[in-house]
């Protein structure tokens, strides 16, 4: 199959659950969905074998500065197959950041999980593990550091968890 | 009392002198191992934060630096994502240089792993001559860029240096040497009757489950899956130079360093087909200091495996976002997985066998409940695992 097919085939597939379809590049396709269809599209995808889910990227959209919108946090699933690449993404807003995870369907999306979960503050019921993955054990709760409001953590919290680490 | 005998076996995170720590947690039953679990970022910078308060020139020199043995792979891939963002492109001569570079990195890499995987398994002498011979790629790379780590190649928009006579013949009679070594390796380690008693049937993952867990590089094409970003999505001067695709269906242990030795075979031939056909012209071309806005994904081929960046540009001279997903993540959600069921002996072999970007492990402790516990190092649990094999 050459990627015009590919992609042909995966919008087929994600057809049902897509709210807005969109073609970055010639070999990329985007596909927009509600956070609770995303867990069956990934099923879609695995079910089919359609390519291999690569990457889970975080983006942040911080509020509007006077207010009036409230920010969200962007999800975007890789799936690599041949030359395409597709992105199935889902937007939740900060009061209520919750994504199903999807590791019954696929198992090895534990550490992208948690990685997206300790990073961008995103709930993920249904994830086997919510241990940290890469921040430090002594990380303070409720504070995600690629959310584009953290600009570190100021003196007084450091000396906070150096206190608590000794 | 035997009913007792449950073992968690806490392994990492310091390790002093190899590359990367990392914290495993084996559930042993006797001498299986029930249940495996990774705790990473110990050396967690804070990288892709960082991306976002710097231009990206300053980027290209913060990428490089994520890895010290892949370093060429991470400013590649960066610098094709901002150029194709850019709307250039690279000229000829400098994507041939570029994948040059980036074949001799994969021969170090490959050279480096087969010794530590060696070492790891008891056979110091195959560590000492792998090591050995891999100074020939390294004095190499040095010559031509000035670097033994982070060769610094990439500009965006092309390659700081050019490929001249001189060091066509030191590569060239390197490779000669090299391929010569490496037809020894390989009968190394499909013959050595020791040596497969460590790698045969050992660590076995199945086409299916290299597919489902997203395993990527030779840990992949060791499982017979067809996949290399080389081949699949040909990036810069490889649409020029072919790869051909090393696989090979035995899925264990044996068969990911059948699938490394023969890779170095590939590469060999590949550099020898660029030196042949070095496209000439220019060495860069120019590139704005603020990116249009925007976004990419720039996928290449690191020695592990798939390597995977997502780039976002706001129409600034600094990056939105910058995603990268290194292809040892990957490898790890596999090997946890394939961890279980298998002898605590096999499993400083089973790890080092993805070639993953760890090295940690410095404490263990054997916890034995309602008794004593123990601690052990990381050397120890190696040699646990030699001396229960010499038993057998």
């Amino acid at each position: 199959m050459d990627s015009e097919e590919l992609i042909q085939t995966a919008m087929e597939l994600l057809v049902p659950w897509a709210l807005k379809v969109n073609r970055p590049e010639g070999n990329r396709l985007d596909v927009f969905v509600e956070p609770h269809h995303l867990k069956e599209a990934v099923k879609a995808l695995v079910e089919t074998q359609w390519g291999y889910f690569s990457a889970l990227t975080g983006l942040d959209q911080p509020p509007a500065e006077d207010g009036a919108t409230e920010g969200h946090i962007e999800a975007l699933y890789h799936f690599c197959r041949g030359p395409v690449v597709l992105s199935i993404r889902t937007s939740v807003p900060y009061s209520n950041p919750v994504i199903e995870s999807i590791c019954d369907v696929i198992p090895s999306a534990t550490l992208y999980e948690r990685e997206l979960m300790e990073m961008f503050g995103v709930v993920m019921p249904g994830t086997p593990s919510t241990d940290r993955l890469l921040l430090a054990d002594d990380w303070p709760e409720g504070v995600y550091p690629l959310r584009k409001s953290f600009t570190g953590l100021g003196e007084q919290k450091l000396e906070e968890t150096d206190g608590n680490a000794a | 009392m035997e009913t007792q005998r449950k073992f968690i076996v806490p392994i990492g995170p310091q390790h002093p002198a190899l590359k990367e720590p990392g914290h495993f947690q084996f559930t042993v039953d006797g001498e299986i191992v029930t249940d495996a679990s990774v705790r990473l970022g110990y050396v967690h910078r804070g990288i892709e934060k960082g991306a976002e308060n710097r231009n990206w020139t300053q980027n290209l020199y913060l990428f490089e630096r994520i890895c010290g043995i892949c370093s060429h792979v991470h400013a590649t891939a960066l610098a094709i994502g901002v150029e194709r963002l850019a709307g250039v492109q690279a000229p000829p001569r400098a994507q041939a240089i570029r994948i040059l570079m980036a074949e001799l990195e994969r021969i170090h890499s490959h050279l480096l792993w087969l010794g530590v995987a060696a070492h790891e398994g008891g056979f110091d002498t195959l560590f000492m001559y792998s090591w050995r011979d891999r100074e020939i790629v390294m004095d190499l790379l040095e010559s031509l860029s000035g670097n033994r780590v982070n060769y610094s190649v990439n500009l965006i928009g092309g390659v700081k240096f050019d490929v001249e006579d001189k060091h066509r013949d030191a590569i060239l009679r390197g490779l000669d040497t090299l391929e010569e070594r490496t037809r020894h390796y390989l009968n190394v380690v499909t013959t050595d009757r020791t040596f497969l008693a460590r790698t045969r049937g050992v660590g076995t993952m199945s086409r299916n489950q290299a597919e489902l867990f997203g395993t990527v590089g030779p840990t992949a094409r060791a499982s017979g899956v067809a996949r290399d970003v080389r081949v699949d999505a040909p990036y810069e001067a490889y649409t020029l130079f072919p790869v051909n695709l090393v696989t090979d269906e035995g899925g264990d242990l044996m068969a990911r360093f059948v699938v490394r030795t023969k890779e170095l075979f590939e590469s060999y031939r590949l550099i020898r087909e660029i030196l042949d056909h070095l496209p000439s012209g220019e060495l860069t071309v120019r590139v704005p200091r603020k990116i249009p806005a925007g976004e990419t994904v720039s996928r290449v081929e690191a020695p592990r495996g798939e390597l995977f960046y997502f780039i976002k540009s706001n129409g600034g001279e600094k990056p939105e976002r910058i995603k990268v997903r290194t292809p040892s993540l990957c490898n790890w959600a596999s090997v946890m997985q394939v961890a279980v069921g298998h002898k605590l002996a096999d499993m400083p072999m089973i790890l080092s066998g993805i070639d993953p970007c760890f090295s940690c492990n410095d404490r263990m402790v054997l916890i034995n409940r309602g008794s004593s516990s123990q601690v052990w190092s990381w050397d120890e649990l190696r040699r646990y695992g030699i001396e229960y094999y010499k038993k057998l």
